[in-house]
């Protein structure tokens, strides 16, 4: 074992009257991948951003280096060698590449109050080599690119030559293959250099791969420590869940059967559609149906999505709910439909606002009569969601960004649920979400598949939409490549074949 | 743990307690410093009557600002409709077709803030800049044409200057609003546009429909205000309903109402800023301050009470 980097003893944090930290002990070590799982809202993106200077800690006491460390500032903590990727987008918009990457170092750049850009975006140009992003410039306007590079530059910002800790938080679900491979390139580099790394992340895969030590939490708790033999242990994944969830949750993540039938009645039908990023598109979802839709994040399935919900333009064909077609986001809702966005915080759900009000916002018109909307109702209507989905809160009133990822996302199937849709288009469900909440979220999706619903699930996942849907479509550069009926012998590597 | 409560209720009601003592305060500070003029009868009666134009506006312009919007144009909207409403019952002798052409008017105003600003992809801000800037040309050239300095209304006005009416109107609009804010669709949906646009067009609601809704109620009570205003001062001239958008603003924050609107907006906001912004007013000439110290007050005031409500994004991360 290395020398101690980062010690944190009797760390708590309290947010109000929530408690998020209770008297944590963590150490640190050069060379070391140090992984923290546990379950959203367990506490391990506050003890990182504690220690990479977000926010201050309520008590306890961090060394750095030996030092006592107390960073008042993302920047001080980066500037003396902790740096975090945070797990959402944290770029700056309607800037160049080059721009974001040295943001809050313009000083070094600029002579007599002007910025030299030529040289920031050479420099830039440096960073992006030294990391192998071989696509992005350093003059390229951040807006040019999606999530996934975005998040690339964060990388290329967060990790500098003065980095000793970097802090990856839940960063690979947001990246592309390749992007994840950069990242691991990171990852190993830092690792021969004797830096240490902490590697927060909900997939296990990865993380057993990856890390040499691994700390699990729950409920804002130390609950235990894995070495590194006992990563490579076959039972490892057991342990680890055993100790995030409380309870043996088992092998039994998706769906047990293997029977794709469902009712001959066609709800929703793509008839040869085209639009941006999709070209001639067709599908029937029957009753009662699970249609997963795979692929790479580019491939044209989440603007199939979109087009379900009458929230991008269709060019050519049709798309019919019921037989007719789906004229607007207001007309599809009306028709049954409803869909759950990827973006969850910016699009599925109103943060700044209470469950209850984002529970009951589709069903307005149905709460009302002649005109009068029924508080009454609307406390009910969403009293009895929150029941159905165990959603972790206090009541109603609380604020949906009081609430951990799991149950945002809870609060965004509640408000189809609740307002009895029967076609629901869920884009990347489980994005962000732990193993607990996933199980629940597919049981939820079984439940919702024998209540009749019918269910498009897209997904950048393979397991999943290979571990629950009837029928599985893979999409590469806008099209249609390949079609699989549920059976037992699928496995990644068929499906991955016809995405690449 | 009773302590920890009593904080938690603190910290959650903070806005509310806040802008109640500021009229508490308001009153009090006033009522001392006047000798107590503040409460004598002619006084009361100034204070209903400038209340009375605040609030019916305030009210109408909560659904706006609830959205996140505002609308800069409506000082010029309430002058020319001022100014109109005296020439049209001059010339016909009726009170309330005067009052009908204004309506019509400020209901045309709210469609372009509402429907032409989406339609065009503009910020509604856009439009009301340009309806500022229209709305300003026409009542001086109005004023103009008619070589007057103000034009003074002939028919009988007395009913609508009653102090009894003007309560009457407050109430009433006051019980509309309410009533269409919390328990009706369009203030939830207002405060939900405030609050996260986007997701709120994903949950299947046609956000252009409200905005809609939203601006035609303000233009409603727009209407309503500048046919107040002019009841109450018989008159009006070049330099009518100059003010009004900002005095609105300050008011409407001085209720404890969130410039950025969201799930924070309050309708009770519109009525203790109405009254807490003209008791400020009222109250300061009272005292004695010079008129234009009272600006200079007021502005400090306005810039106090924003450091004290614009607090960051909730300190609560993801975990």
């Amino acid at each position: 074992m290395g020398e101690v980097l980062l010690e944190v003893k009797g760390m708590c944090k309290n947010y109000g009257i929530i408690t998020a930290l209770k008297n944590v002990d963590l150490k640190i070590c050069r060379g070391e991948v140090h992984g923290l799982v546990g379950e959203n809202g367990s506490g391990k993106s506050t003890i990182t951003s504690i220690a990479a200077g977000m926010q201050p800690k309520t008590s306890g006491e961090m060394f750095f280096k030996g030092q006592p460390w107390n960073p008042s500032s993302m920047i001080e903590a980066q500037h003396n060698g902790i740096s975090m990727i945070l797990q959402e987008a944290n770029t700056i918009g309607g800037c160049t590449v080059a721009e974001n990457i040295f943001a809050g170092k313009e000083d070094e750049y600029s002579r007599f109050g002007i910025v030299d850009k030529k040289r920031m975006n050479r420099d830039a140009d440096v960073v992006l080599d030294k990391f192998g992003i071989k696509h992005m410039r350093g003059k390229d306007p951040i807006d040019k690119f999606g999530f996934e590079d975005r998040k690339l530059v964060e990388i290329a910002r967060a990790v500098t030559d003065e980095t000793e800790i970097l802090v990856v938080d839940e960063t690979t679900t947001a990246l592309s293959l390749e992007g994840r491979e950069i990242l691991y390139k990171i990852v190993d580099d830092l690792v021969a250099k004797d830096k240490a790394v902490i590697f927060i992340s909900h997939d296990m895969d990865e993380i057993l791969e990856k890390c040499t030590i691994l700390t699990v939490l729950r409920d804002g708790e130390i609950r235990g420590c894995i070495t590194s033999q006992e990563i490579k242990d076959a039972n490892a994944v057991g342990t680890i869940r055993q100790l995030m969830v409380g309870r043996d949750i088992g092998d039994k993540m998706y769906r047990s059967d293997f029977d794709p039938s469902c009712d001959k009645e066609v709800v929703l039908e793509f008839k040869n559609v085209s639009g941006p990023n999709v070209i001639d598109f067709s599908l029937e979802l029957h009753k009662g149906e699970i249609v997963g839709l795979g692929g790479l994040s580019g491939c044209g399935m989440h603007e199939v999505g979109r087009m379900a919900f009458g929230m991008e333009e269709v060019d050519k064909g049709h798309v019919k709910a019921h037989g007719l077609e789906v004229l607007s986001a207001k007309d599809a809702v009306a028709k049954k439909i409803g869909y759950i966005s990827k973006n969850r915080d910016t699009e599925a759900v109103i943060l700044q606002g209470p469950i209850e009000d984002n529970i009951v916002l589709p069903s307005l018109g149905d709460l009302t009569t002649a005109s009068f909307l029924s508080p009454k109702k609307k406390k009910n209507m969403s009293d009895e969601q929150i029941k159905l989905l165990e959603i972790k809160c206090q009541n109603g009133k609380q604020w949906v960004s009081t609430l951990s990822g799991g149950n945002k996302q809870k609060v965004s199937f509640a408000k189809w649920i609740a307002k009895g849709s029967e076609i629901i288009i869920m884009d990347c469900p489980t994005r962000g979400v732990d193993i607990g909440v996933k199980q629940a979220m597919y049981e939820l999706i079984m439940q919702m598949k024998k209540d009749g619903k019918a269910i498009l699930m897209i997904s950048e996942e393979m397991a999943e939409i290979i571990g629950m849907a009837d029928r599985l479509i893979v999409m590469k550069d806008s099209k249609i490549a390949k079609e699989f009926t549920r059976n037992k012998d699928l496995s990644e590597t068929d499906v991955i074949e016809y995405m690449i | 743990m009773l302590k920890k409560f009593n904080k938690e209720w603190a910290s959650s009601h903070a806005s509310d307690l806040l802008s109640y003592g500021g009229l508490v305060l308001c009153i009090i500070v006033f009522a001392i410093l006047s000798g107590g003029n503040l409460f004598s009868p002619y006084n009361l009666r100034i204070l209903i009557q400038a209340v009375c134009v605040y609030a019916v506006l305030s009210l109408g312009a909560m659904f706006v600002y609830s959205m996140g919007y505002m609308d800069i144009s409506v000082s010029a909207q309430v002058g020319v409709y001022s100014i109109l409403c005296i020439l049209i019952a001059n010339s016909t002798g009726s009170i309330l077709l005067a009052f009908l052409v204004i309506l019509a008017l400020a209901l045309v105003c709210g469609f372009i803030n509402g429907y032409v600003a989406v339609m065009l992809g503009l910020p509604s801000i856009v439009t009301s800049i340009f309806l500022m800037s229209i709305f300003g040309g026409v009542q001086a050239l109005i004023m103009e044409k008619l070589a007057l300095n103000s034009v003074s209304i002939n028919v009988d006005i007395s009913f609508f200057k009653n102090t009894g009416f003007m309560v009457a109107m407050i109430i009433v609009v006051a019980i509309i609003a309410i009533y269409l804010y919390k328990y009706t669709p369009l203030g939830e949906i207002t405060k939900s546009i405030g609050a996260n646009e986007r997701a709120t067009e994903y949950s299947g609601i046609s956000t252009t429909k409200w905005k809609v809704l939203a601006y035609a109620f303000f233009g409603v009570t727009v209407a309503l205000g500048a046919f107040l205003l002019t009841a109450r001062t018989g008159a009006a001239g070049k330099g009518t309903g100059m003010g009004y958008a900002m005095d609105i603003m300050v008011a409407l924050l001085l209720g404890g109402m969130p410039l950025s609107g969201g799930m924070k907006s309050k309708i009770s906001s519109a009525l203790i800023g109405s009254f807490t912004y003209v008791i400020l007013s009222n109250g300061l000439i009272l005292s004695g301050v010079d008129t234009k110290m009272v600006y200079i007050i007021k502005a400090i005031v306005f810039i106090a009470v924003i450091l004290i409500t614009c607090r960051k994004k909730d300190g609560v991360l993801p975990r």
